[in-house]
């Protein structure tokens, strides 16, 4: 593995996308200073905020590294470069991780932050923790499809599939019976039904980024 | 020691409504092959091959000695690649992407790099959204030239190029090309800009190469012969007559092999020869494709 290649392939992705990351990242502390200052109403609109940007920039980082490349033609470029598809395919998938998780945990750690520091909203802590989770999981099925397929309709749809499951986990969780006791209480609990979501949550992650790379190294056609 | 610089054995390669075919190929280091065929004909998923973008279902290919695509990221480090269909990223400048390849390819040579920059007439920090087709093509250029690659490959780089654009093109890089030694697959459907750059030739017709020669000796063996026969006369059954056209008493036979022994066969036959006719690489790659479909349905 060639990691001064697959370092320079994300470094450039970063590039392209730094401003969006940037204005997002300004966007979700601006919703995090709305939680907490905008009251009871602004509780509810600032949590909306911050969801939908989280959603929105792991769907514009997906977009433009890796739909992009083939949209935009500049596949052919990155592919006559010294590397192969397990690096093209290893720079993708964590390029994109590790530009969207430091500012999904920023956003996320905030969050959890927050509710710590406000004993009222104690009850919410192990739902945020799987709801965010369950971000990332959406965010990684994007990347998958998307890498996999490097088709714009396939990735739509994925996003689809994503936002749709965000609300049934949002909706399945609040009824478990092990998180749903004291959601709204004040104290901070973690029974091991919130436990086994998070680790269903993580075997898809890893289910997804291990199934996108055995289905890029039986690809044949990279162009 | 192997001086094959390319070598295809037996490649095939199969899609729903395309195949390539038992594709032999080779390319001596230091050659200039042009690489001709219609639009559709193969010419890129041959390159494509090349470069170990599509893996083939058959067959053997070694570029620059190593195995494909198995071995295409070291491969890929000595060749220098413009497509057609290769964009370089709009949002950047010239020099970002210079500055992105330089510490990919130890070989990077940046005094030749700005020299290309004059040559071409870039500004290193216009964006490339920002420039015309032919400086995009001439920004392409110079990236992959300035790697100092050991193989060159340019798919179809002047298509789409209005015609001072591909002249422009064509003129730099034959000014480049003459400075240094270097191993090159041009494929083109414009038998015109091959020729200019081309000392081998290679044609590509339904994904299956037709033909292979030296440029010079496909320029000398073909020929077009212009006949008068007599009336009632036959036209001269000659070896390797590959097309017969005209009509009636003047017809006219195309040859791959031409002999100069052919004009007083065709004398001593009854028919006069009015004239023997050089050919264009054009006429050559148009006939070749020709008398080859006219034998596939025959």
């Amino acid at each position: 593995m060639n990691y001064a290649m697959v370092r320079s392939l994300i470094f450039k992705d970063w590039y392209f996308q730094r401003k969006a990351i940037l204005l997002s990242l300004a966007g979700g502390l601006a919703s995090l200073g709305i939680v907490i200052f905008g009251g009871n109403v602004g509780f509810y609109i600032g949590l909306i905020f911050l969801i939908t940007i989280m959603i929105a920039i792991g769907a514009t980082l997906v977009m433009g590294t890796l739909v992009g490349e083939r949209e935009n033609q500049t596949l052919a470029f990155v592919m006559s470069l010294p590397v192969s598809y397990r690096e093209y395919s290893t720079a993708k998938i964590l390029g994109n991780l590790l530009i969207f998780v430091p500012f999904w945990f920023t956003l996320v750690a905030g969050s959890v932050a927050l509710i710590v520091a406000a004993p009222t909203i104690h009850g919410l802590f192990a739902f945020t923790v799987i709801m965010a989770v369950e971000i990332l999981t959406s965010t990684c099925l994007m990347i998958a499809v998307a890498l996999v397929t490097e088709s714009k309709g396939w990735t739509i749809s994925a996003m689809m599939v994503g936002n749709l499951g965000i609300n049934v986990v949002g909706y399945i969780v609040a009824h478990v019976p092990g998180i749903k006791d004291g959601m709204f209480g004040t104290v901070i609990q973690w029974r091991p039904a919130a436990t086994i979501s998070l680790a269903i949550e993580f075997a898809l992650i890893a289910l997804f980024i291990v199934g996108a790379f055995y289905i890029q190294s039986r690809k044949k056609d990279f162009l | 020691m192997n001086d094959l610089c390319v070598q295809f054995d037996g490649v095939s390669k199969r899609y729903k409504h395309f195949s390539l075919e038992s594709i032999d190929l080779q390319l001596a280091t230091g050659a200039v092959m042009g690489f001709i065929g219609a639009n559709g004909a193969g010419k890129s998923t041959t390159i494509r091959i090349l470069m170990g973008l599509v893996h083939q279902d058959e067959g053997a290919v070694q570029v620059l000695g190593h195995p494909m695509p198995a071995d295409q990221a070291a491969a890929k480090l000595d060749i220098g690649f413009v497509s057609e269909d290769m964009r370089l990223y709009g949002a950047a400048t010239l020099a970002w992407h210079m500055a992105f390849l330089r510490p990919i390819y130890p070989r990077w040579d940046q005094a030749y790099a700005d020299s290309l920059l004059l040559r071409f007439d870039l500004k290193p920090e216009q964006k490339i959204k920002g420039l015309s087709h032919g400086q995009r093509v001439k920004a392409a250029l110079l990236l992959a030239l300035a790697r100092r690659p050991r193989l060159l490959v340019l798919d179809e780089p002047t298509t789409g190029l209005d015609p001072v654009a591909r002249v422009e093109v064509l003129e730099e890089l034959m000014a480049v090309l003459a400075d240094e030694d270097r191993t090159i697959l041009f494929s083109s459907h414009n038998t015109k800009d091959v020729e200019q750059i081309s000392d081998r030739i290679t044609f590509i017709d339904r994904g299956r190469i037709i033909d292979c020669d030296d440029k010079e000796s496909f320029l000398d063996r073909w020929r077009r012969l212009r006949l008068v026969l007599p009336p009632d006369g036959v036209v001269p059954r000659l070896p390797d007559i590959v097309q017969v056209g005209g009509s009636g008493r003047l017809p006219v036979l195309t040859t791959n092999r031409f002999e100069p022994a052919m004009v007083s066969v065709c004398n001593d036959m009854g028919a006069t020869v009015q004239a023997v006719d050089t050919m264009t690489l054009e006429e050559i790659f148009v006939a070749n494709v020709h008398s080859r479909r006219e034998r596939l349905t025959a």
